[in-house]
């Protein structure tokens, strides 16, 4: 399955690596965000269990986060759009959970980013979202389409 | 200094948490050598209180559980070496670290901050960039506006929204700043510099409306003579920084209080019949401290006046700084530097208050059995600063950034009792 979704993301890789170089920072359009895979059900089924198990205690179980702690929703896309998800991907890797960093494995971290983009409206596809740095480089933040916000 | 010799040795260089316990290390000598603290006449031949018997009546704090109106917790930048003030390139951009300040940023803010805009200066750049906007970042951006630069800070949070403000602050210049062995005795130099230069700025905001910066009288009590309140063990393990990455113990913490202590108003034994606490052994010490909305709303509007811009940006890796337009850009971003930077030497150290309705008509604090009250502007707070008897380890290495109601109840149940007891025979 994931090797797969690997060979199948190898062109479209490309593609946005065109995109970035011509646009200087990585931004993926709406129309890229509904036809890019980003992750599946299944795996966003997965982040949120994790996510409840461990990030809800501190950023609430609707992400919405709280006046001491970031949401991950709304705001949170401002603050990532215009990076490629290896940087979130990492940030999540090491920085989190904060009260034991780094404690989840690449998959989980990888399941809570499919989580993560569900929630704030990017739609599943039919591949799961890579859990390494070299493959998600490749991949934009998506831009979030206004009739799918929640 | 009249009335001291120079071999006493009164560590009281703001509230210390070891000396709410540690009544050897902090007035053991004093009770040995400066008795007269303790005997009326002498202390009024010295005028040093008010006469015997007149010491006014002290209202009580209201302190109980059910009036929480808010709990914080926040995580103090701890870096065994100190805070980070060294110069790095990132692209074409000149970076000026200015963050790792521990338990002691507020105390030390402008001063470290007039170091790091002096390096900035060397360059003559025009415009300046700040990254981060708690308390650092808004007094390195307001330092550098006074040297006459245009300042843009670039922050994900505002002020209220930042670990800054929830802090404790009061006057605690070396809590937690640094460990002895891996600091030298190069950076107490340079901690010196940064607690004298702040000082002096913090006095040119007293007296202003809404009293940004107070002070407070603070009483340390106890149940037994403080010459004979064992220190605590103070270790949390074997082994040492050197040994095991992590500090260990109480005395590998760095303390440089007697450096400033000629400008550091000193503690005051207090006779019994002038102590208002129902508790044996009370000294006084006036303290300076921070009001958080009145301190930050003004630190703000001074920045917007003198022309100061904020762009709100979370910046993910260092070659963000890339991005910004400023040529020289100071790096303010506290605890959020271990990811940011990747600096693993950043050992979080956890810290909670409670706070409680302002009472306005409290004018002091108190520090009793490991927990520590002080009325601020914006609230009563009380903080277990040490309930646990371990001494500057409280807290060390603990991220655990959320919430611990059992903690804060444990704390405002010492003072719940005490001023049950309250007041004291003749108050």
């Amino acid at each position: 399955m994931r090797g797969r979704g690997h060979a199948g993301r190898a062109g479209l890789g490309a593609g946005l690596l065109l995109a970035l170089a011509h646009m200087g920072a990585p931004t993926a359009s709406a129309a890229q965000a509904r036809s890019v895979s980003y992750y599946t059900t299944e795996q966003a089924q997965r982040g949120a269990t994790a996510y409840q198990q461990f990030c809800a205690v501190c950023h609430g179980a609707s992400l919405a986060g709280a006046f001491d702690v970031p949401p991950l929703k709304g705001r949170f896309v401002t603050n990532w759009s215009g990076t490629t998800l290896d940087h979130l991907f990492d940030y999540i890797s090491k920085a989190m959970p904060l009260f034991s960093p780094g404690a989840l494995t690449p998959a989980q971290n990888a399941d809570l980013v499919a989580f993560i983009l569900r929630e704030n409206g990017v739609p599943a596809g039919r591949v799961e979202l890579p859990a390494t740095d070299a493959a998600l480089k490749t991949m934009a933040f998506p831009s979030i389409s206004a009739d799918r916000i929640k | 200094m009249t009335g001291f010799d120079d071999n006493q040795k009164i560590r009281r260089p703001g509230l210390k948490r070891r000396d709410l316990f540690a009544g050897s290390l902090a007035f053991g000598t004093l009770g040995a050598r400066g008795m007269w603290h303790s005997v009326p006449a002498a202390a009024a031949a010295l005028q040093r209180t008010a006469a015997s018997g007149t010491v006014p009546r002290l209202v009580p704090m209201r302190a109980h559980a059910d009036q929480i109106t808010d709990i914080k917790v926040c995580l103090r930048p701890f870096r065994p070496a100190g805070p980070r003030l060294d110069v790095e390139r990132v692209g074409d951009k000149v970076v000026i670290h200015n963050y790792g300040h521990g338990g002691s940023g507020w105390s030390l803010s402008w001063g470290s901050a007039d170091i790091a805009v002096g390096k900035a200066a060397s360059l003559s750049p025009r415009r300046i960039a700040v990254v981060g906007c708690g308390v650092i970042g808004l007094t390195s951006a307001l330092s550098a506006q006074r040297a006459g630069f245009d300042v843009t800070i670039y922050t994900r949070d505002m002020l209220p929204h930042t670990r800054s403000v929830r802090a404790n602050g009061s006057w605690t210049p070396d809590s937690r700043i640094a460990l002895t062995a891996p600091a030298g005795p190069q950076f107490a130099e340079v901690w010196e510099q940064m607690a004298r230069y702040s000082w002096k700025t913090y006095r040119d905001y007293l007296g202003l409306p809404g009293n940004p910066i107070d002070f407070r009288d603070d009483y340390t009590l106890s149940d037994t003579p403080f010459d004979q309140v064992p220190e605590p063990a103070g270790r949390t393990g074997p082994g040492d920084y050197a040994s095991t990455g992590m500090p260990r113990a109480t005395s590998e913490f760095a303390t440089y209080g007697d450096r400033i202590r000629d400008i550091i108003p000193a503690p005051e034994l207090l006779a019994s019949q002038d102590n208002p606490f129902p508790v044996a052994y009370a000294q006084r010490a006036p303290m300076m401290m921070f009001n958080f909305g009145a301190y930050g709303h003004l630190l703000l509007s001074e920045f917007h006046q003198a022309g100061g811009k904020i762009v709100i940006r979370e910046f993910h890796t260092p070659a963000d700084m890339k991005s910004i337009a400023e040529p020289v850009i100071i790096n303010c971003p506290g605890y959020a530097a271990r990811d940011l930077w990747g600096d693993r030497t950043l050992i979080p150290v956890r810290g909670q208050t409670a706070w409680l309705p302002p009472q306005p008509d409290v004018t002091y604090g108190v520090e009793y059995r490991g927990a520590s009250a002080l009325s601020k502007s914006d609230g009563l707070m009380i903080q277990a600063v040490d309930l646990n008897d371990v001494g500057e380890m409280e807290g060390v290495g603990n991220s655990f950034e959320h919430v611990d109601r059992a903690e804060a109840e444990k704390a405002i149940a010492v003072f719940e009792n005490l001023f049950a007891r309250f007041p004291a025979g003749r108050g």
